[in-house]
């Protein structure tokens, strides 16, 4: 079955449903009503004529009645006019008085009947109507009937009926529509506010779970659903507010036994033995670090006025990165352009993303060779190293969170680039990823540059 | 020289303590933030290492407290909060430098030297890299034990690598530390008193490397 998809279109069909419905019954009805009064009008003419024409019987001394019609109602019932009729029945049913030329009464005799009677007959192929009222004259109980040929109704009456429809009745479907175009302004106008709203509740998501749909200007009928969404939205805010606060105390929990566990390594006298665990411990705080970032940048809103110099940023984690690089026999370099490089964005997020992508590329690149960071006026820095690169069938699953190509391989969590891409999918940058020769893999992260 | 520790951890604090009173630190150990608050006001600790998650409260408000009082206690933070938010709040409240759990003690000692040698601050010793050594008072470097003679800007090369041993030097804070704000410098200068200073360690002997890091800095590490 048709679904509509808005309350207006379904209102509006509806509607239109309505309107066809009324205007049919609409004209039905007053065309009943305008036969219904004209047949009482007819009805009554008849019922007039036959108290006239009884008015003029008279009843002669000898039992006899006498019928002395004047000038202008014998004028009426001239055969030659043919449209009116009358005949005066006497108690026995015999006929004593008729209009018509073979004598004959207008409606069967019916002697039991009523004072008045409203009648019809056919005769030949005229359709007679009209009325029977019963007189006594003298000491004679008479019955007088009227009558009318319907082929040869009053004309007057006749047109108002023929034109109802061209006249009145056209008038109604215009005067509908006008109705119908009216209400649909009226319904999108009711609606309006709850068209706001829903602009209000698109904006919702686990970055702004602050928001609330307005109440003020929303229809009472639908105010009750919107209030409940309210109190849901509070309820699924609190719900992420306690799960970042547990994601904050599950690091504070975590990393003070960790904090325990490297003082004590710290403090061993077996040097060598404490070297080892100490790797192991830092490659679990390095895993709870990358956690928390992934757990942070998932509820993080960026401020849209924030800019950063993409060159003191790569500069910061290049310095922060060497020590790392030197002390596994690697070097790092910062090329590219000498001046600052704004370009929208947070520092600390850029920093971040950047330290990622030169963790990796230490991580990759062969022993004695150097990690380039080059920074762009265009608002790019790439991070190149020295490595075996990645392959073509591999280039998109690097970036899933928790994907390594050696799981056996320590020190690397596959978070590094995952949070490389949100932090650039929050900037609005690009990331691209290609091999250089004759061999490494060089990522570069384009931002959107602010011309100062 | 009598330093605070500031943390709930029983376990943590007591390693602590003895990692820091190895180093040659007298410690005092609190664990809650009235009562440091209450023990800073009668008290002069040369520094405070705060932890910020106190079984009474926030560290943050202690830290906004003293430097209300205009305390300039060196500060150094220990958070198990290492979110962005927290970092930059931190800092602005007042702290000196801040370490996220976990921390190497190697590290947090190496901080606290740093602020500790703060201009103002009380203390000088020695910094010591393998065979290499300066004693920050006197400005006097030495190679196993034998006083050595750099010029004056060798030295001054020389002391702000050792001060930030471990971490990279830009080339724009050497330029600073030793021609100041004023005065042009030629571009190739640093590199000029770097490459000397390094000629210089190594032909008397010193194990150590000054590494140069291209675009960003320089540092200075145990040879290999």
């Amino acid at each position: 079955m048709f679904r509509f998809k808005s309350i207006l279109s379904r209102i509006v069909f509806l509607h239109v449903v309505a309107v066809v419905i009324t205007s049919i019954l609409m004209s039905l009805a007053l065309s009943w009503l305008l036969s219904y009064a004209t047949n009482n009008i007819h009805d009554k003419a008849m019922q007039e004529q036959a108290v006239s024409v009884g008015e003029h019987l008279r009843a002669l001394p000898d039992g006899s009645l006498e019928l002395k019609l004047p000038q202008d109602l014998l004028g009426l019932y001239s055969q030659p006019y043919g449209r009116y009729s009358y005949a005066v029945i006497d108690g026995k049913g015999r006929v004593l008085f008729s209009s018509l030329g073979d004598h004959a009464a207008l409606f069967p005799a019916d002697t039991g009947s009523s004072d008045v009677e409203f009648l019809q007959q056919r005769r030949g192929d005229a359709t007679v109507s009209g009325a029977s009222i019963k007189k006594t004259v003298g000491d004679q109980i008479v019955w007088i009937q009227a009558g009318e040929d319907l082929a040869n109704r009053d004309v007057l009456i006749d047109d108002i009926v023929a034109d109802f429809y061209r006249n009145v009745g056209w008038i109604t479907l215009p005067i509908l529509l006008v109705l119908l175009i009216a209400d649909i302004a009226i319904f999108r106008r009711a609606l309006r506010p709850l068209r706001q709203a829903s602009e209000i509740a698109s904006k919702i998501g686990p970055t702004r779970t602050d928001l609330r749909l307005p109440t003020e200007e929303i229809p009472q009928e639908v105010r009750s659903l919107v209030s409940a969404v309210n109190r849901a939205l509070d309820r699924l805010e609190e719900g992420f507010r306690i799960q970042r606060d547990f994601t904050a105390d599950a690091a504070h929990e975590l990393r003070t036994p960790l904090s325990i566990l490297r003082t004590r390594l710290d403090l061993l006298k077996d040097e060598k033995m404490s070297e080892a665990l100490r790797q192991d411990v830092d490659g679990m705080a390095h895993i709870i670090s990358q956690l928390l970032d992934i757990a942070e940048l998932d509820s993080f809103v960026i401020d849209p006025s924030e800019k950063a110099d993409l060159r003191s940023v790569a500069a910061e984690v290049a310095e922060f990165v060497a020590p790392l690089a030197l002390a596994q026999g690697k070097d790092v370099a910062l090329l590219g352009v000498d001046q600052p490089v704004w370009v929208k964005g947070s520092p600390e997020m850029l920093n971040r993303a950047i330290r990622n992508l030169a963790e990796n590329a230490i991580n990759h690149t062969a022993p004695g060779t150097t990690v380039e960071f080059v920074v762009e006026d265009n608002g790019t820095v790439s991070v190149a190293d020295h490595g075996p690169g990645v392959a073509d069938e591999e280039k998109n699953l690097i970036f899933q969170r928790f994907w390594r190509r050696d799981r056996r391989k320590p020190g690397s969590t596959g978070l590094g680039l995952s949070i490389v891409q949100r932090i650039a999918e929050l900037h609005s940058a690009t990331i691209t990823l290609e091999n250089r020769r004759p061999k490494g893999a060089r990522f570069s992260l384009r931002f959107m540059p602010l011309r100062t | 020289m009598r330093l605070l520790v500031v943390e709930d951890n029983e376990q943590l604090a007591e390693l602590l303590t003895k990692g820091l009173q190895t180093a040659g630190y007298e410690i005092d150990v609190l664990s809650t933030l009235e009562e440091a608050s209450a023990v800073l006001r009668t008290t002069f600790y040369a520094g405070l290492i705060l932890d910020l998650g106190l079984p009474d409260g926030d560290g943050l408000t202690l830290l906004r407290d003293l430097r209300h009082r205009n305390n300039p206690i060196p500060i150094l933070v220990l958070t198990a909060r290492g979110g962005l938010n927290d970092r930059v709040q931190g800092l602005r409240s007042g702290a000196d430098d801040y370490l996220v759990k976990p921390f190497a003690l190697e590290e947090l000692l190496a901080r606290l030297e740093a602020q500790l040698r703060r201009p103002g601050s009380l203390v000088g010793s020695s910094l010591r890299i393998a065979n290499l050594e300066f004693d920050t008072q006197n400005r006097q470097a030495s190679i196993d034990d034998q006083p050595q003679v750099l010029s004056a800007r060798e030295t001054a090369v020389l002391e702000l690598l050792m001060r930030s041993k471990g971490r990279v030097v830009s080339k724009k804070q050497v330029e600073d530390h030793i021609f100041g704000h004023s005065g042009e410098v030629a571009s190739n200068a640093i590199e000029v008193y770097v490459h000397r200073l390094r000629k210089q360690l190594s032909e008397r002997g010193a194990k150590v490397q000054v590494h140069t890091i291209r675009g960003v800095g320089y540092l200075i590490a145990e040879e290999k």
